[in-house]
């Protein structure tokens, strides 16, 4: 039986050698551990790194870990690697993008009568970038695609699983409640919105 | 007032409705359409003349808010009081602008989340190769094994090339129609004659690739009126006669012709 702070301490070594988020299922077989067991090591190891403010930290992707950069340290990796890439999604594209994480599966035709335009190419270009991929097909006329985000997406946003998109059904449950009174409430809605 | 604005901001016909009602400090739940419906196709108009292609989407929304401007002028009470007969226009307009608010606003929080994350560095994933076996391994043979399966690949070869001694490679003919027009009036020049059958253009033991090229050559010199063919009867001797006319310069210009 290998001990906990032997396993740790390889955790680490392997998240070092990998370099892309380490599955945690694949560490857990290398020691024939189970995976909640190994998923506990490498939550205490990323909270140590954090405790600690290294300027390396661990962060968590689909049930997965990653070594990465202190978020704080990002204006010297900047200094260092210059001139850095900006690579930005659009504004379509986040719009269909937020979609789609928040409706997922869903077909175009849903996606474009929220948007009340045409996003083919949107969503071939997010296709393209391995956002977004086909999750099946609908069940309704003519079985169109269905649309979900892949696990990139997930890494891309820095999100731990889909349960970790913010939540956004503050404003759905007003949508629901019929005839909402005007005066303070409806205030309220604008200023969330307006980020002005 | 007119409104002068990079019309490129909108994402969409809802989006710009958004700004509308945003603009005019509207609640979305008591929207005046028929001030909005104005601006809207004002709007409208101003994109028609930058870019008539983005206007049919918008155009949907136009026709939409034009019916429910409409139907806000129907009484939409009972005569006798106050029992409501029918929803108000505006309410699936005022879902759909909300649920669009909503996914603008997840967008926008999508965005932030992308600012932030693009400032935390990953290593991309590194070339492990260098740890993991390659595949041309080192052979642990002693001089003897390897002296017997050098052995084995020596007779392998012989044994090979005994067999390939009884079998002839055959080459696929590579001459061409323009060669063989080359050839032919070669052969009228050397033969110093103005007639050859068409048997004593072959080449001998040519086969029947060159029975096939030689007739079809001798169609295209006919073709190009290098020589006329004539042939009496069915089954009979092809003539081949030269043209008068083709000797020395022309035949050289014919045959650049050609190639």
């Amino acid at each position: 039986m290998t001990s906990k702070k032997t396993i740790k301490s390889a955790f680490e070594s392997m998240l070092f050698v990998w370099g892309e988020p380490l599955d945690v299922k694949v560490a857990a077989e290398i020691f024939n551990i189970g995976w909640r067991e190994a998923y506990e090591y490498f939550k205490e190891l990323q909270a140590e790194y954090e405790q600690e403010g290294r300027g390396i930290q661990i962060r968590e992707i689909d049930k997965s870990f990653q070594f990465c950069t202190n978020i704080e340290n990002s204006e010297y990796i900047e200094r260092l690697c210059s001139p850095v890439k900006e690579k930005r999604l659009s504004q379509s594209a986040l719009e269909v993008l937020a979609i789609i994480a928040y409706k997922q599966p869903v077909t175009k035709g849903e996606i474009e009568s929220i948007r009340g335009i045409k996003c083919d190419r949107v969503i071939e270009g997010l296709m393209k970038k391995g956002l977004i991929a086909e999750a099946g097909r609908s069940s309704g006329i003519g079985r169109p695609i269905l649309y979900g985000t892949t696990p990139l997406f997930l890494k891309y946003f820095g999100f731990k699983d889909l349960k970790d998109l913010p939540d956004i059904d503050d404003i759905g449950s007003i949508v629901h409640e019929e005839e909402a009174p005007d005066g303070v409430d409806i205030q309220q809605i604008s200023i969330d919105l307006i980020k002005t | 007032m007119t409104y002068k604005v990079k019309l490129d901001i909108f994402e969409g016909p809802f989006d710009l409705l958004v700004y509308l009602i945003e603009n005019a400090r509207m609640s979305v739940y008591d929207i005046q359409i028929s001030e909005i419906t104005d601006q809207y196709i004002r709007y409208i108009e101003d994109m028609k003349a930058l870019d008539v292609n983005v206007a049919s989407e918008f155009m949907v929304l136009a026709a939409a808010l034009i019916e429910i401007k409409s139907k806000m002028l129907l009484p939409r009470m009972s005569t006798d009081g106050d029992t409501l007969l029918e929803e108000d226009p505006r309410t699936e307009l005022v879902q759909k602008i909300l649920e669009y608010k909503r996914f603008k606003h997840a967008a926008e929080l999508l965005e932030l989340r992308e600012e932030q994350v693009r400032r935390v560095y990953e290593k991309p994933k590194e070339d492990l190769s260098v740890y993991t076996r390659e595949a041309d391994e080192y052979l642990n043979l002693d001089l003897k094994q390897f002296v017997k399966a050098f052995h084995l690949f020596l007779q392998k070869k012989k044994r090979i090339e005994e067999i390939r001694m009884n079998y002839a490679r055959i080459e696929r003919q590579k001459i061409t129609i323009e060669n063989k027009i080359e050839q032919i009036k070669n052969l009228f020049r050397f033969k110093g004659r103005k007639r050859l059958s068409f048997r004593e253009l072959l080449t001998q033991g040519g086969g029947r690739h060159d029975v096939i090229l030689t007739f079809v050559s001798m169609l295209e010199m006919a073709r190009q009126k290098v020589v006329t063919i004539r042939q009496n009867v069915n089954f009979g001797e092809i003539i081949v006669s030269l043209n008068e006319k083709s000797g020395g310069k022309g035949t050289r210009e014919e045959g650049e012709n050609v190639s």
